[in-house]
């Protein structure tokens, strides 16, 4: 494991091999998610705006609550725990792939 | 009895209670209790997580603020959830195997400077102190209400309420039993919001969903539109907002270190999961209560104008239960529950903020070789000097409560989300940078309210409740850009970085 020779090295986008590697992209995907979702939907409620798919997100109804607001107040809640429990259990399934790779009971 | 009276009866059975089974807890227990309270597994964590959380932000604050401002309300509750998400994915596991618990540890021990530590502690007490002042406004608020006084004698009566509630607790050495004040909280906000959906004739078991029906009525009897996306403000203003709750999440000093009180990594992780739930369960039904309270004033023939509106914000959900005639004692538990949360909350900041005064500030600067008791004397006395303060701030309010809680979000997450993420996941960050970050970060911060009369255009992009939006990445680049021009941080820390933090599993 200690590699006196070459300088370490730790950044989030030029990961190193193994678990750090496999947790960076999990790390990189959801983000992905969490910033889309968030931000990419207000941006998609702004520019459709008086148009007719603008309409389609404000008049349509879901348990009497108009989709973006619905959407926005109800929906990105729970898709944040989604994101945490997709992250826990691949978190939880590549440390003990890697920590059996290591022969090494799971911490 | 009438309504106050049955508040103020139900608020002292609500807070002695939270005493007696604390002391009960305590004999039973005695020496299981680690810091911060005894391991109750991943749902406990997590309850632990949420009651750590909760605050008159939460429970008075948001409904306020949705009933101001609509959908515009509602950057506050993506905000407050979202942030978790940063916080499990980048920094959860991390810090907790890098080994410190406070955020002036960890930026003393990361960055290697007492200097860099001694800032990040000035910086982590003036995020308690601004975060206590929005804490106060909502204690002496409920004050007001429950013993018909004015604002300023009820935040006064409140903050030696508070103050005696720390002495009385701390001298009988009562430990927190987080797990019992979240379902405390979380039952007082919801059963009075079904009693409301119920009378108001709409779908009471999950009220969370039920007051759709409610916006519907409103906008087809009334003509009131909550729910028009950007109607006043900008879509630059919801997202700066948003991100900036975000990664102050990511940031405030007492949510990083609740970290440290679950055994292993693994259930830390698991109970950030059930911590959000939790938060979310409150965060679903909070717009409720805006909803009604708007419906109910448009019944009761009450004209929305905008100033009376503020003044009514932040204790809407009081008024829409008084409005719809809940019974007193009903009314109490919605009291109780927000003053709870409210106490809380300052009692764990007071006490951290003194502790950090005690030993970051004197300890290591002043007298470094000041005995026990003398820190104790200092922490104690830190812990009125601040409550002073706070309370001083919270005489003359600066807005409404979740604007207020807002700034001390933004101030976090321009000085100390930079700090933590560059310390983790970028070796290279220096001394150096980290303190030319910070500066940044608190000129980021104060920017508005300092420069915004000289130059127009920083208002427009560092408003002072969102500055964190330009601000963080501003302030993430300064760090790399200082760090990079001056020399590397030590090999052994990087070392330490790579292999420990990192590394644990190669």
């Amino acid at each position: 494991m200690s590699r006196p020779d070459k300088p370490s090295k730790v950044n989030l986008f030029r990961p190193k091999e193994g678990h750090m590697r496999d947790e960076v992209h999990i790390i990189l995907a959801l983000l992905f998610g969490w910033g889309v979702c968030t931000f990419g939907f207000q941006f998609l409620v702004y520019a459709c705006r008086g148009t007719g798919a603008g309409s389609l997100l404000t008049r349509l109804t879901l348990f009497n609550l108009p989709l973006h607001f619905w959407f926005t107040g109800q929906f990105l809640p729970l898709w944040f725990i989604v994101l945490c429990v997709i992250f826990n259990i691949y978190v939880d399934r590549i440390s003990e792939y890697h920590s059996r790779r290591r022969d090494r009971s799971y911490e | 009895m009438n309504d106050s009276s049955w508040s103020i009866f139900v608020v002292l059975l609500v807070l002695l209670s939270f005493i007696l089974v604390g002391l009960r807890q305590k004999s039973r227990e005695s020496q299981e209790y680690g810091f911060g309270g005894r391991y109750t597994g991943r749902i406990g964590g997590g309850a632990a997580i949420a009651s750590n959380w909760m605050s008159a932000a939460s429970l008075m604050g948001l409904a306020g603020i949705i009933y101001l401002r609509g959908y515009q309300g509602l950057a506050y509750v993506i905000g407050w959830t979202g942030g978790y998400v940063l916080l499990l994915v980048l920094l959860a596991s991390q810090i907790r195997r890098f080994g410190k618990f406070t955020t002036p540890e960890f930026v003393g021990e990361r960055y290697g400077s007492p200097a860099a530590r001694l800032m990040a502690a000035v910086i982590a007490i003036a995020i308690s102190v601004i975060y206590c002042v929005a804490q106060f406004k909502g204690i002496g608020l409920i004050f007001a209400f429950m013993f018909g006084i004015g604002y300023e004698q009820g935040v006064i009566y409140g903050a030696l309420a508070v103050v005696s509630y720390l002495v009385i607790s701390g001298a009988l050495g009562v430990p927190r039993n987080q797990q019992l004040q979240y379902l405390v909280i979380c039952v007082a906000f919801i059963v009075p919001l079904m009693w409301l959906a119920r009378k108001l004739g709409y779908f009471w078991l999950l009220p969370q969903f039920g007051y759709g029906r409610a916006l519907t009525d409103l906008a087809r009897e009334f003509r009131i539109d909550f729910t028009l996306p950007f109607a006043g403000d900008s879509l630059f203003e919801w997202c700066a907002l948003c991100f900036t709750l975000m990664v102050g999440t990511g940031g405030l000093p007492h949510v990083l270190s609740r970290f440290y009180t679950v055994p292993n990594v693994r259930d830390a992780r698991w109970s950030v999961v059930w911590g959000l739930f939790f938060i979310a369960l409150i965060y679903w039904s909070a717009p409720a209560f805006a909803v009604f309270g708007r419906l109910l004033e448009a019944r009761h023939g009450i004209a929305f104008t905008p100033e009376a509106a503020r003044a009514a914000a932040d204790v809407i959900a009081l008024k829409t239960a008084l409005m719809a005639g809940l019974p007193g004692w009903l009314v109490g538990v919605l009291a109780a529950g927000a003053l709870s949360a409210a106490f809380f909350t300052v009692a764990g900041l007071l006490m951290t903020g003194a502790a950090s005064i005690s030993h970051d500030l004197y300890y290591s600067f002043i007298n470094p070789k000041a005995s026990e008791t003398a820190r104790m004397q200092v922490a104690k006395g830190g812990t009125l000097v601040l409550a002073a303060l706070v309370l001083l701030v919270a005489l003359n309010p600066p807005g409404l409560i979740a604007e207020i809680t807002a700034v001390a979000f933004a101030l976090a997450g321009n000085t100390i989300f930079p700090l933590f993420l560059l310390g983790i996941w970028w070796d290279r960050a220096n001394r150096y940078g980290a303190i030319a970050g910070m500066v940044t970060g608190v000129l980021c911060t104060v920017a508005t309210p300092l420069l915004g009369g000289i130059l127009p255009g920083v208002a427009s992009y560092f408003p002072v409740t969102a500055s964190a939006l330009c601000g963080a990445p501003l302030v993430i680049c300064v760090m790399i850009a200082v760090s990079l021009a001056t020399p590397a941080p030590p090999e052994e820390m990087r070392r330490f970085l790579e292999q420990e933090v990192h590394g644990h599993l190669d």
